[in-house]
């Protein structure tokens, strides 16, 4: 657990200063797809406050990683708004199933960083390179500070010895621990993890969940989605049910969402999970 | 070894050179432009807007499906006749291998391009790059990595079709083959093998390194 207290130290400037003001807040949002007859995000609406973590849970096909593309600029929406810090960054309009990417612009995208499930390091760049490409690029920073940032991140991550790997010369937990620093260099304000361990094998998934947890304890502001209910548990300030697009259940006490939900839905849900609980529960 | 000494006869060694220079030059100016060209053709191919599609398709297919050889004759001829363009044969074979190389090769980047899954380039997006940045940084590098076995590939074709120039008489490696065979027919009637197996050598002795290129760019960027 060494990691998670470094990674602690490094980003609690980030968040825990400044808890309660809302880091994001989505309104209303709608999601509807081309051809599509229905919508796959409706008016779905939540505050994340700085320095908290949100877990969105839910079902395959509830819309889960199409709000973090949307909240990231990936897709289009086409009703609802979300805010960064206030300030409007996204409007839904109607028709735009069709349209790209958001228009925003390349420095409002570096102020939320995306992890993949399937990490989408650049595999034409070394370690390295991948975590100073967008540092140097576009926030134009000073190439020794980037590196010297970078050296840093990768030792917290225990992944310095690697920083002249090729991306194909990692596992599958090294190479999401460094798709981690990749988003974390920039110093995004709210960070999406999109089922960031679902690729993984059993023994890469705690390299990478205990990297998490310290930046959830540093403050660092996150939306996860996962369908590691024990993770989701232990790392969780809010819990979202999402099902259909809708939310079901929004719980600002994960504790009390993991033994005691509100609804019938959520309690089907989390039943479906127990063979997963069991055995953790005996250790 | 009978014929073979045609071979050693004065002058036929180093015409059989300058006829491969012809070749080389040919062949190796035709590659080069035909880089850009297909870099651009096949980004073009890679657009949205249906004009600039149609117009790519009717390119690449006209070229495809003409004979080099019909388009080295309306290059040669037609140019000449229509617009009053008096191409040399050899400027008339470099422009033929350019435009048939740029539009195989624009098709390969095409189909590399295509082949880069749309998450590098969400991935990209996320961290803040601008279209621009991403496709030089991001995706070009990695498209060229997939698409050079197969151009350098294509470069050892167009090496090798270049001895249709013979046919609009330039004068290149196999046309200095057939003067020097029919100077020695009486002299050194079985000297005939023994020329175009030099030239068979010469062929290979600028292929091979392709081959082998194309070969090693292949093991090393499989893993990628």
């Amino acid at each position: 657990m060494t990691e998670t207290t470094d990674i602690a130290v490094a980003t609690a400037a980030n968040g825990a200063a400044s808890a309660n003001s809302a880091a994001l807040s989505v309104r209303n949002l709608t999601k509807q797809y081309a051809n599509a007859g229905r919508r796959v995000l409706d008016d779905v609406s939540f505050d994340v406050p700085k320095g908290r973590v949100l877990v969105v849970v839910g079902p395959s096909g509830s819309g889960k990683s199409t709000l973090l593309r949307t909240i990231a600029g990936l897709e289009p929406i086409q009703g609802g708004e979300i805010a960064l810090e206030g300030k409007v960054i996204e409007t839904g309009k109607p028709g735009t199933e069709k349209a790209g990417r958001s228009a925003r612009s390349s420095e409002l995208r570096t102020h939320i960083g995306m992890v993949f499930q399937s990490y989408e390091l650049f595999p034409n760049k070394t370690v390295l390179g991948n975590i100073m490409m967008a540092p140097l690029l576009v926030q134009k920073r000073d190439k020794a500070e980037v590196e010297r940032e970078a050296l840093e991140l990768l030792g917290k991550v225990g992944l310095a010895d690697r920083k002249d790997s090729w991306p194909h010369e990692l596992s599958g937990g090294q190479r999401q621990r460094i798709a981690i620093c990749r988003a974390l260099i920039l110093h995004p304000e709210v960070l999406l993890l999109d089922e960031i361990t679902a690729a993984l094998d059993p023994e890469m998934v705690r390299e990478v969940l205990d990297v998490v947890i310290g930046l959830a304890r540093a403050g660092q502001t996150m939306i996860i989605v996962t369908h590691e209910m024990r993770f989701a548990r232990a790392v969780a300030d809010e819990i979202i049910l999402l099902e259909d697009g809708h939310i079901v259940e929004h719980s600002n006490d994960p504790e009390r969402f993991f033994t005691e939900p509100e609804t019938d839905r959520a309690r089907r849900f989390l039943r479906t999970f127990e063979f997963e609980r069991a055995p953790h529960d005996q250790q | 070894m009978q014929g073979a000494e045609i071979l050693l006869q004065p002058g036929v060694l180093p015409r059989l050179l300058q006829g491969l220079w012809v070749t080389v030059w040919i062949a190796a100016t035709s590659v080069i432009v035909s880089v850009p060209v297909g870099l651009l053709v096949g980004w073009l191919m890679t657009l949205k807007n249906p004009v600039v599609r149609v117009l790519m398709r009717i390119y690449l297919d006209f070229i495809r499906i003409m004979p080099q050889l019909a388009l080295l004759f309306l290059a040669y001829y037609g140019f000449a006749r229509w617009f009053d363009w008096n191409l040399d044969a050899t400027g008339a074979c470099v422009l033929v291998f350019i435009l048939w190389g740029g539009a195989e090769l624009g098709d390969l980047v095409r189909g590399a391009l295509q082949s880069i899954p749309e998450i590098q380039s969400e991935s990209a997006y996320v961290l803040g790059l601008s279209n621009w940045q991403s496709f030089v940084h991001v995706i070009l590098p990695q498209a060229l990595r997939r698409l050079l076995p197969a151009s350098v590939n294509l470069a050892t074709r167009i090496v090798k079709t270049t001895s249709l120039a013979v046919l609009l008489g330039v004068v290149e490696v196999i046309k200095v083959g057939q003067q020097i065979i029919d100077a020695n027919r009486f002299q050194y009637p079985d000297g005939t093998l023994w020329v175009y197996g030099v030239i068979f050598f010469m062929y290979f002795i600028v292929c091979w390194p392709l081959s082998i290129v194309a070969r090693r760019l292949e093991k090393r960027w499989a893993n990628d």
